[in-house]
């Protein structure tokens, strides 16, 4: 595990009152200063008020609110043998070396199960996408099962409508996007893929619909998944973006991957300077402009 | 440059979600095992050079995620493959019963006589073996007859086959064991 980039002691404090703050007028907040929220979130929301905010923040706070006891109630019904099957399968296989999820049959594990069980059961048309298993384990690390469950509805629902169901038709579409935004971005890396003809979904399939959570170091990831939860889903394509000018962006780089297994290695493990959170906030508003003017 | 190689072969390995696919393609590309894996979400491939009497054959062997709804963008590089091998895992009938399904991917959507590999995967767990040798030669050697039934099954020639010798030293290293057929 790599060291978090140091946030002083005192600085912490005052986030955290800060942050203490807004979640306790957190409708004012939203409604009359949302830049700022925005502008706090690209700093990194306080570890220790992670959790809440994030629910703040997607909405599954009000979901939840909403709709009380329904979760309880989709918990406790047998679910699907076909979609119980698929899951139980992933239970193991979702951040094997976290502690939460270290050991077999678990409190991660089965908490993890409860999420993606529910799920299928609330939306019994989408049924459940491997996919899912990464995005629920990171919110669990951060929520119990509940708030967790709704968070995860939201980011389904809201912020990624589309990835998981059933003809994943959404992530396809969002690769060519993806591709056609770098061709801004950075004219080397996208010629380069064109020519050795690299489908988009060779490299940007796991990182779009796990959102980095297995591709980032984990300071990085936490940073990320702050600044999308308020942003949406063009953090996620910033962030590619980022990551495709640094490892292909320019001719010594691409000169360096001859075949395209070189260049999918390359992609598959990332310099890890690029990967540093600073690095990745400011390089991904440096080149946010292309990303922002697509989506508004 | 000099080509590395002689000869350039893609594989690719499909099968339910869970049976070992990566589990195979590390062991094979990386010669390392592990115990703890994450699922594949999308597509990946690993290359290994082998040498064939002789003749330095690259092998660039394609991953897939498992699940059904995957296979909208796996069955893609299907058609690329000129070897296809079709994993199931000796200790669970339903992978093994879906490889029909599979089967008719590879008809949808791979090149016509491409070669096949049946490959039962995970015979250290022999105690909970759930799907015989003879059950899956008697169901395949009917359906198909193209698929290789006998391991150590390597051509002469133009080597046009799955690396079948290869995925058998998988079994006397004790690792991760898997029997053809």
């Amino acid at each position: 595990m790599e060291r978090l980039e140091e946030v002083p002691l005192e600085v912490l404090r005052q986030r955290e009152s800060k942050w203490l703050d807004m979640l306790n007028n957190w409708d004012k907040w939203m409604a009359k200063k949302h830049k700022k929220i925005r502008l706090r979130c690209q700093k990194g929301i306080p570890p220790s008020l992670r959790g809440r905010a994030w629910q703040y923040l997607s909405g599954g706070k009000v979901k939840l609110q909403q709709n009380p006891g329904k979760f309880d109630e989709l918990d406790m019904s047998p679910g699907d043998p076909k979609w119980l099957d698929v899951i139980e399968r992933d239970l193991h296989r979702q951040f094997p070396f976290h502690e939460m999820f270290v050991s077999r049959g678990g409190h991660g594990q089965q908490d993890l199960f409860r999420v993606l069980k529910a799920y299928t059961l609330y939306r019994p048309e989408e049924g459940y996408c491997q996919a899912q298993a990464p995005i629920a384990a990171v919110l669990l690390m951060h929520m119990p099962a509940e708030q967790a469950f709704w968070c995860l509805v939201q980011i389904c629902e809201k912020y990624l409508p589309g990835y998981y169901s059933e003809k994943l038709e959404a992530i396809q579409l969002d690769g060519e996007i993806l591709f056609s935004l770098l061709q801004k971005v950075s004219p080397v890396a996208h010629k380069h893929l064109s020519r050795q003809k690299i489908d988009p979904l060779l490299y940007m399939t796991e990182w779009f619909m796990c959102a980095f959570s297995r591709t980032l170091p984990w300071s990085s990831v936490l940073r990320v998944w702050d600044m999308f939860f308020c942003e949406g889903v063009k953090i996620i394509f910033r962030v590619g973006l980022v990551l495709l000018k640094h490892a292909l962006g320019s001719p010594e780089k691409v000169k360096a991957c001859q075949g395209q297994y070189e260049t999918i290695e390359r992609l598959r493990s990332l310099s890890p300077k690029i990967m540093q959170e600073a690095f990745l906030v400011q390089e991904g508003q440096l080149g946010g402009t292309c990303v922002t003017s697509f989506y508004t | 440059m000099a080509k590395a190689y002689d000869h350039l072969f893609k594989l690719l390995l499909i099968g339910d979600s869970g049976v070992g696919k990566t589990c195979l393609i590390i062991r094979f590309a990386e010669d390392n095992f592990n115990n703890t894996y994450i699922s594949t979400i999308g597509i990946d491939f690993k290359i290994r050079t082998v040498d064939i009497e002789g003749k330095k054959i690259k092998l660039q062997v394609w991953d897939t995620a498992g699940q059904e709804r995957f296979k909208t963008i796996t069955t893609a590089y299907y058609r690329g493959a000129m070897g296809i091998i079709l994993v199931y895992d000796i200790t669970d009938e339903k992978s093994f019963e879906n490889i029909q399904n599979w089967m008719k991917s590879i008809k949808e959507n791979a090149s016509a006589g491409v070669e096949r590999l049946l490959l039962g995967n995970k015979c250290d767990m022999e105690a909970k073996r759930k799907v015989q040798k003879e059950q899956a030669d008697k169901a395949f050697s009917s359906l198909a007859r193209d698929i290789l039934l006998k391991s150590g099954g390597r051509r002469s020639g133009n080597g046009n086959k799955p690396p079948s010798t290869d995925l058998k030293t998988c079994d006397k290293k004790n690792t991760n064991k898997c029997s053809l057929g």
